[in-house]
């Protein structure tokens, strides 16, 4: 972004953009003790625009009818429009690896304490952008309006019929008909490719800000002043990001491996027939993603009323980690029991993830029920484990 | 530190940024291909007609690709001309104004074509004759197969008349 | 080192998950469908549970004219022959649920034994009590004269398509194809309960391995289906489902190039990334 000659210095003038390239870029400093975990920040907004892209594509031949949905997109997207299927799988897969991204970058946080002062802001927007991405995925799931896109949307649609007093009526209203329709396809499709993707950039924005703002936490956890990182650290440009291409491009040759030759884990089977309102799939399940909560709200098997509760718990109850943990040291690096709480609960979570494809019955009941206490139990340990941590620093500081 | 290489020309960097144009390019290509039209839209690039359903005087309108066409048979009445007529007796012009493309009316009692926006006029060869029109209504490509004409297909009869006008 | 050790534990995990939620779970859910493949060994193109040809009986073609003039085209056509329907199809659909099949290239498709036995006793061949063509009541002898017949009129060399249309499109439709069913769906409907699903993409529903068991013996993988045994040769079979393939997934050969090409591209620019990092971090430590 040198000074090239008049043009640049005539928009520079008008829109202080090397003003803007210096604090955004050139010299927003970042420590230097991260890896390339840090990485997966870039990579969600870089599959972020993946997704927006071959959406637009996708939505030029897309119909939002219930009657032509799925030929629109079998028949017209798949096999007519040329490299159709190129920008079908890639939202698909996208879509799947979104969340798998995602995963990392929340892991990644709870294990360096990310999380934690003065970084509660970013979390908060965080946490807000994963139910966002959240909600988009499980909008746009409906609209190939085949069998599991179709049978998803109605038992989960179902769950709010649930809620005391207005649920039996506020389900019918989301849905704008008394089961799935026409009507649901509708302001599904309008929420997937408007509302919360315009949601999910402003509240990106606004994540991104207070990064700029608190800065990048570290591997230790130190926290450092600008002038501290000017020294010891390094620029976001051009230093971060030769790393961080390195990271996209082999991100991108695993991402594009899926799509063109291993894709069928993003793309269910049972979708491939059209939704039919008179008969349930012998086996309904959510994508890969929203499997751990599904598990929680079936681990209770005991108590409908109860794993309603604990699913909606399992999904919030990290917002408040920055208040559950008021431990002084910030990385889980050095924190010993921490780090075993923590790989307990990533351990859970995928242990939940699996068993929540397989049938709740006998046995995968009971051990969808331990694994919901597990992991509610990591939540409920980080007030004791703070606190024992705690004692210890004023011990040592002594 | 790094600031001093960089304001050279650094080769890797430009590689790098002429590889991902590459990529960009493809990226484009695929985009492009998704705008053509599909096969079922292709497939009616070609239509068939029997030209002998249409008896001597009468006029029939035909779609291709959309538009219109006119097949008139002509009589010996009418304005003759060899260079627009095919298989000796028809007029096979595409219904659509030269002047701003609305579609002519056939008045049978005058045998000229109309154009109700703005009064041009064509005979019945399709020669514009009056009015804002700059040049007669276009022959579509065609071909001869008998008497059946396939229009959208440059057969050896459409080259010929071209060649004459 | 520190990063790739890190990289391990994603890939290990992000294995483990895979490995979980795809295979694992398709196995558990899946179990009846393989117990069926093992049990009945499908597909069983020797159809093991039917009674065997009888032996020191051949066919003769001459014969089995006659026998299916006598007995089969009072409902079924024989377009080869000039031999039209006795009845237009939709009365036919509505009496019969379906429409009976055109024997022409009928001979084509179905195994010998299968063919033998679906004469002696259809409801018995197809598993289907349901199924609308009686049994005739005729000898060893008039029905392997009638399957030398129908063998000898077959087109030979018939195609996927040439099979599917024979075999399948009686009930089921090809949308993609532009190929609708011969019978109507409310009739269907009546006869087997549900209207039988559309063709289009079932190979991607489905797979191969399920469709090659479910074509072979319904009742088997779906007990209680409307779908009858159609008890379809293997050469046929094959060919059928390489066609369902074909046309669920017309891409592939475009696909698998293009993947190739983007897998190349990527690959240089990994290596380019790769040194351009090294000289940006060469520097720095």
């Amino acid at each position: 972004m040198e000074k090239k000659g008049g043009f640049i210095e005539w928009l520079d003038r008008r829109l202080a953009i090397t003003a803007v390239w210096r604090i955004m870029m050139s010299e927003y400093y970042l420590p230097k003790n991260i890896n390339f975990l840090w990485s997966f920040g870039v990579l969600t907004m870089l599959v972020f625009a993946i997704l927006v892209v071959s959406g637009i594509f996708l939505l030029m031949y897309y119909k939002p009818d219930a009657k032509l949905a799925f030929d629109s997109v079998n028949k017209t997207i798949m096999m007519d429009v040329a490299f159709g299927w190129v920008f079908r799988h890639t939202h698909a897969v996208a879509a799947s690896i979104m969340f798998l991204v995602l995963y990392i970058h929340i892991a990644r946080g709870m294990y360096y304490g990310s999380y934690k002062a003065p970084r509660e802001v970013v979390w908060i927007t965080g946490f807000l952008l994963f139910v966002l991405m959240s909600a988009t995925a499980f909008t746009g799931y409906l609209l190939p309006w085949g069998q599991m896109s179709y049978w998803a949307a109605q038992t989960i649609t179902t769950l709010f019929e649930k809620i005391p007093f207005i649920g039996p009526d506020l389900v019918i209203w989301i849905r704008g008909n008394y089961i799935v329709a026409d009507a649901t396809l509708t302001r599904f499709f309008a929420l997937h490719v408007v509302f919360l993707p315009l949601l999910l950039i402003v509240v990106t924005a606004i994540h991104l800000y207070a990064v700029r703002i608190v800065g990048s936490n570290n591997e230790d956890g130190i926290p450092m002043t600008k002038e501290e990182k000017k020294v010891k650290g390094i620029p976001f440009w051009p230093v971060f990001m030769a790393k961080e291409y390195f990271v996209m491009s082999v991100f991108l040759l695993f991402f594009f491996y899926l799509v063109f030759f291993n894709y069928d884990f993003a793309m269910d089977p049972i979708n491939f027939q059209p939704a039919n309102i008179l008969q349930t799939p012998p086996h309904i399940y959510p994508e890969w993603y929203f499997l751990a909560y599904y598990e929680v709200l079936r681990g209770f098997f005991f108590s409908q009323n109860l794993g309603l509760i604990a699913f909606v718990a399992s999904m919030f109850i990290i917002l408040f980690m920055p208040w559950l943990d008021k431990s002084p040291i910030v990385s889980g690096k050095h924190r010993p029991l921490y780090k075993i709480a923590f790989w307990v609960f990533i351990l859970d979570f995928l242990f939940l993830t699996i068993l929540g494809k397989l049938p709740p019955t006998g046995l995968f009941a009971w051990l969808g029920f331990v694994g919901s206490i597990v992991f509610f139990l990591f939540f409920a340990a980080l007030p004791i484990i703070s606190k024992i941590e705690k004692s210890q620093v004023e011990r040592a500081g002594r | 530190m790094a600031d001093d290489k960089m304001s050279r020309r650094d080769f890797l960097l430009y590689a790098m940024g002429g590889w991902a144009a590459v990529g960009v390019a493809g990226v484009l290509y695929a985009m492009y291909k998704t705008w053509e039209p599909l096969p079922d839209v292709k497939a009616q690039a070609t239509t068939k007609f029997d030209l002998s359903k249409v008896k001597p005087g009468q006029l029939k309108v035909i779609s291709w690709r959309g538009k219109p066409v006119f097949i008139l048979h002509k009589t010996p009445d009418m304005k003759k001309c060899d260079n627009r007529t095919i298989a000796g007796e028809y007029t096979v012009v595409l219904g659509i104004c030269t002047h701003l493309g609305c579609i002519p009316n056939w008045e049978a009692d005058k045998k000229i074509w109309h154009c109700p926006c703005h009064g041009g006029e064509y005979n019945a060869c399709g020669v514009n004759i009056f009015g804002p029109p700059p040049r007669p209504l276009e022959i579509p490509p065609f071909k001869l197969e008998g008497k059946t004409i396939v229009i959208g297909e440059e057969g050896p009869e459409y080259k010929k008349l071209m060649g004459q006008a | 080192m520190k990063e790739l050790k890190i990289l391990a534990v994603i890939v290990i995990l992000v294995l483990i998950g895979y490995l979980g939620i795809e295979p694992l779970a398709h196995g558990i859910m899946h179990k009846h469908v393989e117990e069926a493949i093992k049990k009945y060994n499908l597909p069983d193109f020797k159809f093991s549970d039917l009674d065997p040809l009888p032996s020191g009986i051949t066919g003769n073609a001459e014969a089995g004219k006659q026998a299916v003039q006598q007995f089969c085209v009072s409902c079924h056509s024989l377009k080869k022959e000039g031999i039209n329907a006795p009845m237009p199809p939709q009365a036919a659909a509505q009496s019969f649920g379906v429409v009976p099949p055109d024997l022409s290239n009928i001979g084509g498709i179905l195994d010998k034994k299968y063919l033998y036995n679906f004469l002696k006793n259809p409801q018995k061949a197809t598993e289907n009590p349901k199924f609308a063509m009686p049994a005739l009541g005729l000898s060893d002898q008039q029905i392997m004269d009638i399957i030398a017949y129908l063998k000898s009129i077959a087109k030979k060399d018939m195609n996927g398509e040439d099979v599917v249309k024979e075999g399948c499109v009686r009930c089921h439709s090809i949308k993609y194809q532009k190929i609708s069913a011969l019978s109507p769906p409310d009739t269907m409907k009546k006869y087997l309960g549900k209207v039988p699903p559309d063709l289009s993409v079932i190979y991607k529903a489905k797979g191969e391995e399920y469709l090659n068991a479910f074509i072979n013996k319904p009742q088997a993988i779906i007990p209680g289906t409307g779908m009858p045994r159609v008890g379809l040769s293997q050469e046929a079979q094959e060919k059928a489902i390489a066609y369902l393939d074909r046309i669920s997934d017309p891409h592939k050969e475009q696909r698998q190039k293009v993947g190739l090409i983007v897998l190349g591209y990527l690959l240089v620019m990994v290596g380019l990334t790769f040194a351009w990092k090294k000289k940006i971090w060469r520097n720095i430590h």
